[in-house]
């Protein structure tokens, strides 16, 4: 391997093998701050999450870096008559926020995704008022800020208020042809 | 959903509009259910295809509308003309609750929507005490309900892009709320008039 080559960007299906990978960012507070997740506080609960929720989820792949994992991004499709929408989400470990990678990865999932689950025409990201990062990544991508919805959900314990973004599979996203 | 019409006579309002009260639906009332169910005018903005029988209608009251967790008649004068109804959700979302509504086109311009939300706003909090936002979601192109909502007070939040699919056609919706603590309008006494 040439010490001048970059490291490998990739997007995976999970492994059981990523568990002490993982614990490097779905155990950080400051990484799961944004998610619906409890932060994770062993390899164990790591191995069963993998299990029993990564591994058989439609729809969720690790971010790698030359293979190991420091992020996640999941598309949850609706069901039923709502399958023409679906919600991403994404997370990365803070070691590599602010490194464009983010904004990289996500933007390769939303266009994988349009082609994998081809009934959806809207994808939607709620995302905190106070998450900027996280608004800047859509904001990149071509997503477009609809609104801000007042008191819409319970995330952990809390009443929230989100921002809604979506991109529409009819949404040209800037950057590719 | 209602449409405001263009200003009418004045001989024309010559009703009294102001008498609104709502109530649940039972089959007894499938005659007046007829009136609204059976009007293109109607449902052209709402899930359903109009219908053409007094058994579709039943089975609609039967099967739909009397097991539906918060469904009402929309009554004038004691005198259903259209109905109005709240869905809840659960866990995570029980926090917030979507108001939908519709009424005969005969009745359509005369502020009867906007009094029905209003009550079903100023009692929907008490009732449900976990409630915390009350939501609706109108077409785009349906400017009469836009102002019902504003008038009642609710607060427009954004349009939602291609996120319902009305008649297999999927359509921009505007999304309007109603937080319990918002600031109270004022239920005027007329509101309660037998």
């Amino acid at each position: 391997m040439s010490a001048n080559s970059s490291p490998s960007i990739t997007l995976r299906p999970f492994r059981l093998t990523d568990a002490p990978d993982m614990m490097l960012w779905a155990g950080d507070d400051q990484v799961t701050r944004t998610l619906r997740w409890k932060t994770l506080t062993s390899i164990e609960e790591a191995l069963t999450f993998i299990e029993e929720v990564c591994i058989p989820h439609p729809w969720r792949r690790s971010i790698c870096i030359d293979d190991r994992s420091i992020g996640f991004v999941s598309i949850f499709q609706g069901s039923g008559e709502d399958r023409r929408k679906a919600d991403i989400g994404y997370a990365i470990a803070a070691k590599y926020w602010g490194q464009g990678i983010t904004t990289k990865v996500v933007k390769i999932a939303v266009s994988n995704v349009f082609i994998d689950l081809p009934d959806v025409v809207r994808l939607q990201a709620f995302v905190y008022v106070d998450n900027l990062a996280s608004q800047r990544v859509l904001e990149k991508i071509g997503f477009m800020k609809e609104g801000l919805l007042r008191k819409y959900a319970y995330i952990k314990g809390n009443i929230r208020d989100l921002l809604v973004y979506s991109i529409l599979s009819t949404d040209a996203i800037p950057g590719t042809s | 959903m209602e449409k405001i019409q263009a200003k009418p006579d004045k001989k024309e309002i010559d009703g009294d509009y102001s008498n609104v009260s709502l109530r649940p639906l039972d089959p007894s009332d499938v005659d007046d259910v007829m009136v609204w169910v059976t009007d293109d005018k109607v449902s052209k903005y709402c899930s359903w295809d109009t219908y053409t029988s007094k058994d579709e209608a039943m089975n609609l009251i039967v099967d739909v509308i009397v097991p539906h967790p918060w469904f009402r008649a929309i009554c004038l004068k004691g005198r259903p003309i259209g109905a109005i109804l709240v869905k809840p959700n659960k866990g995570n979302e029980s926090c917030r609750a979507e108001v939908g509504y519709h009424l005969a086109s005969k009745y359509w311009g005369k502020g009867i929507a906007t009094r029905a939300v209003k009550l079903v706003a100023s009692t929907i909090f008490i009732e449900w005490p976990h409630l915390e936002r009350l939501e609706a979601l109108v077409d785009v192109d349906n400017m009469g309900s836009q102002r019902v909502l504003e008038k009642v007070g609710f607060k427009k939040e954004g349009v939602l892009r291609k996120y319902y699919l009305l008649k297999r056609r999927p359509i921009d919706m505007v999304m309007f709320s109603l937080l319990s603590s918002d600031p109270q309008f004022e239920i005027s006494n007329e509101l309660y008039r037998a």
